[in-house]
């Protein structure tokens, strides 16, 4: 910035000029006075640099949660190596067939992905400025797919008010001009800006209703619309606004969560049983659900997302109460799914919802009755006690600040006379599972061990049968020894013993004749 | 998902093991109106469509956890009710003290709801009149003091589970019928919605 001011100046230095490094080219005032090469090299190495550091930041983090998930849990002590890979993902009770892992592992991929959003989101300001940037870079790829979600809304929009033909105009151009009356009002408080969007639903309703002439059908097709439309177009500017400490209170409750890890199914009453695999699946669905929430714009699409969650839930129930649930069932569960799926931006969420949705579906139909019930679980988390868990207040201190955990406590009796689930073993599930794993692990252990063993035998074996062998041969070797004899050639009977015995040699006779 | 239109909000109050989810479920399943009525996995939230005259209207019943654990959050859930049944077990005195707390509740925070007082399990009593611990006239001169509808109901045998609910709508039917004569269309609608809206903002 200096630089600019510097450079007004009519009077410009020739060494001014020079690529900064010294290296004689010109340098030039977007690579920072440095020559193209120079700032290229620069460039990179600023770059692998904040690459490196952004991985060790994220990696630090993930082992410190990890660690601290660890020691919350108490004496397990596992080899670094090992703790690293099973992130542990709560409510994975069984030993599923193999996809069903396959499953398990992208499931947890997800939640990566989502801790590691957290690190980039503007709620963690222990994050480096320049940590943000980098979350940031990628912008013009978002924007450009937000605003092309913006267009096809926008077309959806108006193909929709085709149908409406003369009034479809008339709706078109009141919202345009909604909006742009809308982005005008950027300074207003949350509560304002709220106010304006809800007039001028009530307003066009009630235009509505005396066009459909009091059928409520049509007007609420519309106002669908209408909404999402509006909402899409203004999510950005109303979403957890500056105006409001809502993400102040998005990093409470997030902190709160985390310090509530150690809460159990038993503490809370839930009923489920997550030895039973579909149990387990519908779990995970609620979970994912209800982090999906963030992801969407329109207020509608967000409790979609709830109502979603809220029906795996009331599967889960129902499978391992083979009854249909009951809201006596359904709180607690879903106060247990909040504090497992830790959703991202769950007050703002909720703040955005209550603001800005058509009031009478919040108010009355079922995806308010299942909102109700989070706004419910959420302010139950917020002033979640000692009492509330049937926990004595010592105790409660105590696994707030990490001494002990419920799981390895040997207190176990304290709650299982709580939970109607506590007949199923006081023990957390995923825990019975993660011990149930480890001496999976350890008897493999002993039986490559003894695998090991038996390949050692054989490979001495093996060395000392070719030993023994070698040893035979040697010994009948030296047992008989193999006597090359000389042989001479001589006569046949050169050395015929019995010579002398036998009879002299026939002499010729000569017969004189 | 369901996009089913809902009139109405009705709110279940009461103690635990009253017999809330009990009324609903007895109410829901023994059902003799045809209408488009999906099956819910849970009793949570059910959206029931009553006859009523010529008009039908829909009822959304919203169960509620009973658990005291709860009670602190219990104004979130009849925020905008039109109807409370607040439910208290015949053969159990302390629920009929919670009724009492849950009267109170909804007279200092929702003018426009209507109160049902609604004592269960009927049937024990029918079985052996010593069991009952809440006697007729006190909880009727109770409900009387309070401007409320008391019945006395039976999840097991059924008996003035219909009534209660045709009354519901019946009377949300007549004030909504009230303030139709009283304005114009436009009007009311704003007037009965800003209303609503106002209780968005007191989160």
């Amino acid at each position: 910035m200096s630089q600019r001011t510097e450079r007004r100046g009519i009077h410009v230095d020739q060494s001014d000029l020079l690529c900064k490094k010294g290296c004689g080219y010109y340098g030039n005032a977007a690579w920072q006075g440095l020559c193209s090469k120079c700032w290229r090299e620069e460039y990179q190495r600023v770059r692998q640099k904040q690459i490196q550091d952004d991985w060790a930041l994220a990696e630090k983090l993930q082992r410190e949660e990890e660690a601290a998930y660890a020691s919350s849990h108490g004496t397990q002590t596992q080899p670094h190596s090992q703790a690293s890979a099973p992130q542990q993902q709560p409510g994975h009770a069984s030993l599923g067939p193999f996809s069903k892992f396959e499953e398990k592992k992208t499931n947890e991929k997800t939640r990566k992905v989502t801790t590691v959003k957290k690190f980039f989101s503007p709620s963690s300001r222990t994050a480096s400025k320049k940590e943000n940037q980098e979350g940031k870079t990628p912008s013009p790829s978002t924007s450009r797919r937000a605003s092309f979600d913006t267009d096809q809304v926008s077309r959806d929009f108006v193909d929709f008010l085709k149908n409406l033909q003369k009034p479809g105009r008339d709706i078109h151009k009141q919202c345009r001009a909604f909006i742009v009356n809308m982005s005008s009002k950027k300074d207003l408080s949350a509560d304002e800006l709220s106010e304006c969007v809800q007039d001028f639903y009530q307003g066009m309703a009630d235009r509505l209703m005396s066009h459909f002439k009091g059928s409520s059908e049509p007007v609420e097709q519309v106002m669908d619309q209408v909404e999402k439309y509006i909402m899409t177009r203004l999510y950005k500017s109303v979403f957890c606004p500056e105006t409001t400490d809502d993400e102040k209170k998005d990093l409470a409750t997030q902190n709160r969560i985390r310090a509530l890890h150690w809460v159990t199914i038993q503490m809370l009453c839930v009923s489920f049983d997550e030895e039973i695999p579909e149990v387990s699946e519908n779990v995970v669905k609620a979970i994912t659900d209800i982090i999906e929430m963030d992801s969407k714009r329109v207020p509608r699409d967000k409790l979609g997302c709830i109502t979603r969650c809220s029906k795996h839930i009331f599967s889960a129930i129902r499978i391992t109460k083979n009854e249909p649930a009951s809201a006596d069932d359904f709180l607690p569960a879903l106060i247990y799914i909040v504090l497992k799926a830790n959703p991202p931006r769950l007050q703002s969420n909720i703040q955005y919802i209550t603001r800005f949705c058509n009031p009478s579906r919040l108010m009355t139909g079922e995806d308010g009755y299942y909102f109700t019930n989070l706004c419910c679980a959420a302010a139950f988390i917020e002033k979640l006690d000692a009492q509330s868990l049937n926990l004595s207040p010592e105790e409660f201190e105590r696994y707030m600040s990490g001494q002990a955990s419920p799981r390895f406590g040997g207190s176990e009796g304290d709650w299982s006379g709580g939970g109607p689930a506590g007949g199923a073993g006081a023990a957390n599930p995923a825990l019975a599972q993660l011990n149930h794993n480890l001496e999976l692990l350890s008897s493999l252990g002993s039986r490559q061990e003894a695998v090991a063993e038996a390949a050692r035998g054989l490979q001495a074996d093996l060395l000392s049968w070719t030993q023994s062998v070698e040893r035979e041969v040697h010994g009948i070797l030296e047992k008989y020894p193999l006597e090359v004899l000389s042989c001479t050639v001589s006569a046949i009977d050169a050395n015929n013993m019995d010579n002398d015995n036998l009879p002299p040699p026939l002499t010729p006779q000569v017969f004189a004749g | 998902m369901s996009a089913m239109r809902v009139d109405a909000k009705v709110v279940m109050l009461g103690k635990e093991s009253v017999g809330k989810t009990s009324l609903v479920e007895r109410y829901v399943h023994h059902r003799f109106l045809v209408g488009p009525y999906q099956n819910t996995i849970g009793a949570a939230f059910v959206a029931k469509p009553i006859q009523v005259g010529e008009k039908v209207i829909t009822l959304g019943i919203w169960d509620t956890a009973g658990s005291e654990r709860y009670e602190a959050m219990s104004r979130i859930y009849y925020r905008g009710a039109r109807a409370a049944i607040v439910c208290y077990d015949l053969t159990d005195s302390s629920s009929f003290q919670r009724a009492r707390f849950w009267v109170k509740e909804l007279q200092n925070c929702e003018e426009f709801c209507k109160i049902y007082l609604c004592g269960t399990k009927n049937d024990l009593i029918m079985a052996d009149r010593s069991v009952r611990q809440i006697d007729y006239h006190d909880a009727q001169d109770f409900a009387e003091e309070i401007g409320a509808r008391h019945f006395e109901t039976s999840s097991k045998t059924g008996s003035n589970v219909d009534e209660l609910f045709q009354a519901i709508a019946e009377d949300y039917n007549d004030t909504a019928f009230q303030y139709m004569t009283e304005d114009t269309g436009v009007d009311l609608g704003q007037r009965k919605d800003s209303y609503f809206y106002s209780c968005c903002h007191n989160n």
